[in-house]
């Protein structure tokens, strides 16, 4: 059976999946957060806010996510700070928050095209009616944008979870860590990566189907 | 290439029989002595691996970019230095002859601990140099050359460290290992599983791990644990060998015949140089600057 060997090994593969799981939503989640607040700064009439905005999008989009992911790791103990006091949970938080980060920017982009895609009638229409800046974004742009960008994010989504993979590189014991382990421990490495290939793609197929089916109810409602 | 060797050796299965029965002493003169400035390339038994690799032209040799003292590939040259890249370019002379750059008869191939054995089943490299631990696992999947470096566990702590003095004392302490490699494995047996093992991709990243407090200590080879000492003066080595680590040196398994003779090849270079002095020359300048010690053998 194709990938049999997860079940010789559960104490890794499946602990290890888990840990996928933990980081990939916690990082979906920071994503989106830090995602929507550097968009709606990019498009927002303050200019310094603006330039912060771009400036964030063009460094999290233009360093590698090992670089970033370093850097959280070894990086910022240098200058004195550390997620927290024990090393494993540093390293964990370290991964969750560098995936935010990291694909934040990417968010950020796709969250700024569907601002950018509302009409201009509706917001000046909003803000001529007496709605502040902020409450026009909270009952008029925002919803709106949100379903329009469903399907890109579900590609950042996706993209995410697969790249909680480099999340190995500084030690965080996840699925395909386990997998790494596992191919030194009997050299059995088709099987090993067999195994977690097929657990990943667990992951991504139901997050792809899930994120169609929101995708098409969004469309109704419209 | 490699069947028209074998179409040779089927051509000449007499005198491959009359060699191979006489040990092939003769068909593989040692390589220095057979060398002088203008000879030309050492024979070879045309069924071997050696001469296939010779009319090639080329040697893929497989080893890490950032293992000192045994290999590094100094990023702003690219070119590579260290004991086991040494000794890939005397068997590289050794196949093509004596040559001042040998490297132009050499492919690198860089690897890691976890990479070792797929290059080579893949074939990706031809020998994998890289202080390649030998034990009965590995040997299942590929062949080892005879002993060519002996040496053994011990732990790398910051020098204030006063709390851990010898492998028992991991237990419950964060110890970085490079993962893939005999060294995590032996951190659990030593410790009965009380140790929590941080796993990285290579020790410079580990003696990182350990400056910043991220772990407490690195354990491996003692070998390896010099080279980051003599990089961090504020680290100290400290406990008794807690495994015997023998490196030897991988080849692929012969399949078919195609890596006929190559073992016995790599062993009968290694004698050559342990017997003329060049063993003990790569160590005293490659490992002697670290360990302040010299030997002439693998086994001193």
């Amino acid at each position: 059976m194709p990938g049999g060997i997860a079940f010789e090994f559960p104490q890794l593969y499946f602990i290890g999946l888990w840990v996928t799981i933990q980081i990939s939503v916690l990082g979906l989640l920071s994503a989106l957060i830090i995602g929507t607040v550097v968009a709606v700064m990019r498009v927002s009439p303050v200019a310094p806010l603006r330039w912060i905005g771009a400036a964030y999008v063009e460094f999290f989009r233009n360093t590698p996510l090992v670089v970033q992911l370093f850097f959280l790791f070894l990086g910022l103990p240098l200058i004195g700070f550390r997620f927290s006091t024990d090393t494993f949970e540093h390293i964990f938080r370290g991964a969750a928050i560098g995936m935010g980060m990291y694909h934040g920017a990417y968010v950020a982009e796709v969250v700024r095209g569907g601002l950018l895609g509302v009409d201009r009638g509706q917001i000046e229409a909003a803000r001529s009616l007496g709605l502040s800046y902020a409450q026009m974004l909270r009952y008029v742009q925002l919803p709106q944008t949100f379903r329009s960008v469903i399907p890109p994010l579900g590609n950042i989504g996706i993209a995410l979870v697969k790249n909680t993979s480099l999340a190995s590189t500084i030690g965080v014991t996840e699925l395909l860590f386990a997998a790494e382990i596992v191919e030194s421990r009997t050299f059995r490495a088709e099987e090993a990566f067999m195994a977690a290939t097929l657990l990943y793609l667990a992951l991504t197929i139901p997050l792809g189907i899930a994120v169609n089916a929101l995708e098409r109810r969004m469309l109704v409602a419209r | 290439m490699r069947g028209l060797t074998r179409a040779f050796a089927l051509g000449l299965v007499l005198a491959f029989i009359a060699t191979a029965c006489t040990g092939g002493g003769t068909t593989t003169a040692s390589p220095t002595a057979a060398a002088s400035p203008t000879s030309t390339r050492p024979k070879f038994d045309l069924a071997t691996y050696q001469y296939s690799l010779q009319t090639k032209g080329k040697i893929r040799i497989g080893t890490q970019e950032d293992n000192p003292p045994f290999s590094v590939k100094t990023p702003a040259t690219g070119k590579w230095d260290g004991f086991d890249v040494a000794y890939g370019r005397e068997i590289a002379k050794a196949i093509f002859g004596e040559s001042d750059d040998p490297d132009k008869f050499i492919e690198w191939v860089p690897v890691t601990s976890a990479t070792r054995i797929p290059s080579l089943t893949d074939n990706k490299a031809d020998v994998i140099i890289k202080t390649f631990t030998i034990n009965e696992d590995r040997k299942k999947q590929i062949d080892f050359t005879d002993v060519y470096f002996r040496t053994g566990q011990r732990i790398l702590v910051k020098k204030d460290n006063t709390s851990i003095k010898e492998a028992a004392d991991l237990a419950g302490k964060t110890v970085c290992a490079q993962r893939g490699s005999t060294s995590e494995q032996n951190i659990t047996t030593a410790t009965s599983g009380a140790a929590r093992p941080l796993l990285l991709d290579s020790y410079p990243a580990c003696l990182l791990a350990l400056q910043q407090g991220q772990a407490d200590a690195v354990s491996t080879d003692e070998t390896i644990l010099f080279g980051l000492a003599k990089a961090d003066a504020n680290t100290k080595i400290v406990g008794k060998y807690f495994s015997t680590e023998l490196y030897g040196i991988g080849v692929k398994k012969s399949a078919g015949g195609d890596r006929t003779g190559f073992v016995d090849f790599l062993n009968r270079t290694q004698v050559a140089m342990i017997t003329n002095g060049t063993w003990a020359k790569l160590y005293e300048q490659y490992i002697s600057p670290v360990s302040f010690d010299k030997k002439r053998t693998p086994d001193d």
